[in-house]
């Protein structure tokens, strides 16, 4: 399945959906959203990965990236829902501490 | 050659990636003793922590031998056999393209959240064998063994 992801801003929060999968080849489609919340100095980014199946180092790299520079300008971001194959991979690389899941 | 072995070849691109990790996730369902093919309309079924495991490793290292060994050559093929048994897996990749030190590279350091570089520590962390052999052509060997499910305990209960 490939990604499918969809933006909702409801006041100051930012809804994130990723769904499918999340890798090397999808990746970079999430770039230029991630441009935007940055740019929009967006102040809550919820990431709901309930409907992420799978998920690749290019695609931590992808959360890792908005993690920090949401951060950078002041934000702050909550990943939820994260199962399976995402959630093993994110405590491997310790950043379902991070993500608080 | 063994009649039991899975093989395929094609092309060393990550245009065939999923082609590929759909074959390694398959291959995991048959030694669970799943029938492969049942459900292949349903997407990936990677839930299972043995297809986890081994599906999220051979992902990182397709991706780094497409990306980095293959880069610049002409139609390069990778060659994928896959032995699958009941005992586990071992699925053996090689490619045509550039040698590689797995030595040179580090481990990352996870309380930087990084970035990149986080590949090779997936698949070993994840698998029981991560060994390469430069060629060419080169060759990655990616091994798990299955720990089959204890039945639990007979308990005798006993009325009065």
């Amino acid at each position: 399945m490939p990604i499918d992801f969809a933006r909702a801003d409801q006041g100051d929060t930012t809804n994130l959906r990723i769904a499918g999968t999340l890798d090397v080849l999808t990746a970079p489609g999430l770039a230029s959203t991630i441009e935007q919340i940055v740019e929009e100095r967006r102040p809550k980014v919820v990431v709901d990965l309930s409907g992420l199946d799978l998920i690749d180092s290019s695609g931590v790299a992808a959360l890792v990236a908005l993690y920090k520079r949401v951060r950078a300008v002041g934000g702050q971001v909550q990943v939820t829902g994260a199962r399976d194959q995402p959630l093993a991979i994110f405590k491997l690389l310790r950043m379902d501490k991070v993500f608080l899941l | 050659m063994d009649p039991r072995t899975i093989r395929m070849t094609a092309p060393c691109s990550l245009r065939h990636r999923a082609l590929a990790v759909r074959l390694v996730a398959e291959a995991c369902r048959l030694v669970r003793g799943e029938r492969s093919g049942d459900d292949l309309a349903a997407g990936y079924d990677v839930r299972d922590p043995f297809d986890v495991a081994v599906v999220s490793a051979f992902a990182e290292i397709y991706n780094n031998v497409a990306l980095h060994a293959c880069a610049g050559l002409v139609d390069p093929q990778i060659e994928l056999a896959i032995a699958a048994t009941p005992d586990g897996i071992t699925v053996e990749m090689t490619d045509p393209g550039r040698r590689f030190d797995p030595e040179s590279v580090r481990s990352p350091d996870l309380d930087a959240l990084p970035e990149g570089g986080m590949g090779l520590h997936i698949a070993r962390a994840m698998l029981d064998v991560v060994d390469y052999e430069p060629g060419p052509p080169n060759l990655w060997r990616l091994s798990k063994r299955r720990v089959a499910a204890v039945d639990p305990p007979v308990v005798a209960t006993r009325t009065a």
